[in-house]
């Protein structure tokens, strides 16, 4: 790659090469949607314009991506653009594509929580853990051991340490991203009303305030864990998201408990 | 595995070949590293991964009430000792505080689900500080509640 890591793609002088497709995007908006032009016009667009998304994926490279991933999303990102362009506006398409496909590349980062540089060779190895650990944890009604892993995967024990040592990464990282998020999903249906005998804690006038500013699914987790005495694999099966999941979100909530208690 | 006085392992005793000791500042920015040791011996020794977790959250727990009764400056002195059944993990800092660490809260109700033991010592120094110990032990395959 010879261009500056910064540039902006539209400006690194071959701004121009795109310039003459702006009439297009007058037709485009001529057309009715359902005209068969249009869809042919938009695909004409997509990719006469791949250059720039393939830009802005190899700016996001080596992050623990692959390189065709993250141009599916920046392609992803493009088509987004091309559609809710609007050419009247007098912007030029370049000043609104590539916000919206950096946006789309963050997003996907986001979601796949690998906010730190883990190998492809580790994030493969920790989706195969993961995998394992529910098919393992289904058949032995227990979380499965690391050696139990490894004979399952048939790779050595030590790539297995390395994947869950990967799988801590991928926790730090996204939890910090958690944090920011306020979620307001609500599982309460689907686990059921469970309110075991919090008089057991002394305290409970200090903690059942703390615990009612819980998002609803991080308290239910709580409650399972620590009044419904059932394991986080358990509870992973119960809700219906993974043994990882689950001990992300606990760590988190006793983190915030703390936090709140001082 | 035996077990040493708050006194002893806040100085420096024999450490048993298997056993981990570090000694860290008293600060929260040291949570990640003690209980990344923690989940890493128990990975190694075969836990399985709830009792690796579980693991993990206690020693952030034990060592974060520890933290909030350490002096200033104060030393948190963390060791892990492997046995064929269990692991135990044994942590100290120097307070100021004699009682050490209250067991009607929430954080100790938390500490005793995630491990199979645990207890707390307070031994008064010459000085007149106290050098608060915090003792967990991990059997394997506890993680199994039914």
């Amino acid at each position: 790659m010879t261009e500056a890591p910064n540039q902006h793609p539209g400006s690194d002088g071959n701004g121009e090469r795109y310039e003459h497709l702006t009439p297009l995007f007058h037709e485009l908006a001529a057309l009715s949607p359902d005209d068969p032009e249009h869809a042919k016009l938009r695909e004409t667009l997509v990719t006469r314009h791949l250059p720039v998304a393939k830009h802005i994926a190899r700016r996001f490279g080596n992050r623990g991506e692959s390189q065709e991933d993250l141009t599916q999303v920046a392609t992803l990102g493009l088509i987004k653009a091309v559609d809710r362009f609007d050419p009247t506006h007098g912007a030029d398409f370049l000043s609104f594509a590539v916000p919206t496909i950096m946006g789309e590349v963050r997003r996907h980062f986001r979601d796949t929580g690998w906010a730190v540089r883990v190998p492809r060779r580790l994030q493969e190895m920790h989706l195969a853990i993961s995998s394992a650990t529910s098919e393992l944890s289904q058949s032995l009604g227990r979380a499965p051991t690391p050696r139990e892993l490894a004979e399952r995967l048939e790779v050595p024990l030590e790539q297995v340490f390395e994947g869950l040592a990967a799988s801590n990464a991928y926790r730090s990282a996204s939890l910090d991203e958690m944090l920011l998020d306020d979620e307001t999903v609500s599982l309460g249906d689907s686990i059921g009303r469970e309110e075991p005998e919090l008089e057991i804690v002394e305290y409970r006038e200090t903690l059942q305030p703390l615990l009612a500013q819980l998002p609803e699914r991080d308290r239910q987790i709580l409650l399972l864990r620590f009044f419904g005495n059932l394991t986080q694999t358990q509870i992973a099966k119960r809700i219906g998201v993974s043994q990882m999941h689950v001990s992300r979100l606990l760590s988190r909530t006793l983190a915030r408990l703390r936090e709140a208690a001082e | 595995m035996s077990a040493q006085s708050p006194t002893q392992q806040n100085g420096s005793a024999a450490l048993a070949p298997h056993s981990v000791e570090v000694r860290v500042a008293a600060l929260p920015h040291q949570l990640p590293v003690l209980r990344g040791i923690a989940g890493d011996i128990a990975m190694r020794e075969d836990f399985d991964l709830d009792s690796i977790e579980d693991l993990r959250l206690a020693v952030d727990e034990v060592c974060s009430t520890l933290i909030r009764l350490a002096m200033p400056d104060a030393t948190l002195v963390c060791r892990y000792d492997v046995a064929e059944s269990a692991l135990r993990v044994v942590a100290s800092v120097v307070s100021a505080s004699s009682t050490g660490p209250r067991t009607d809260t929430f954080g100790w109700r938390v500490l005793t689900t995630l491990t199979s033991s645990i207890d707390s010592t307070v031994e008064t120094r010459d000085d007149g500080l106290s050098v608060v110990q915090v003792e967990l032990v991990k059997q394997r395959g506890t993680a199994v509640a039914e």
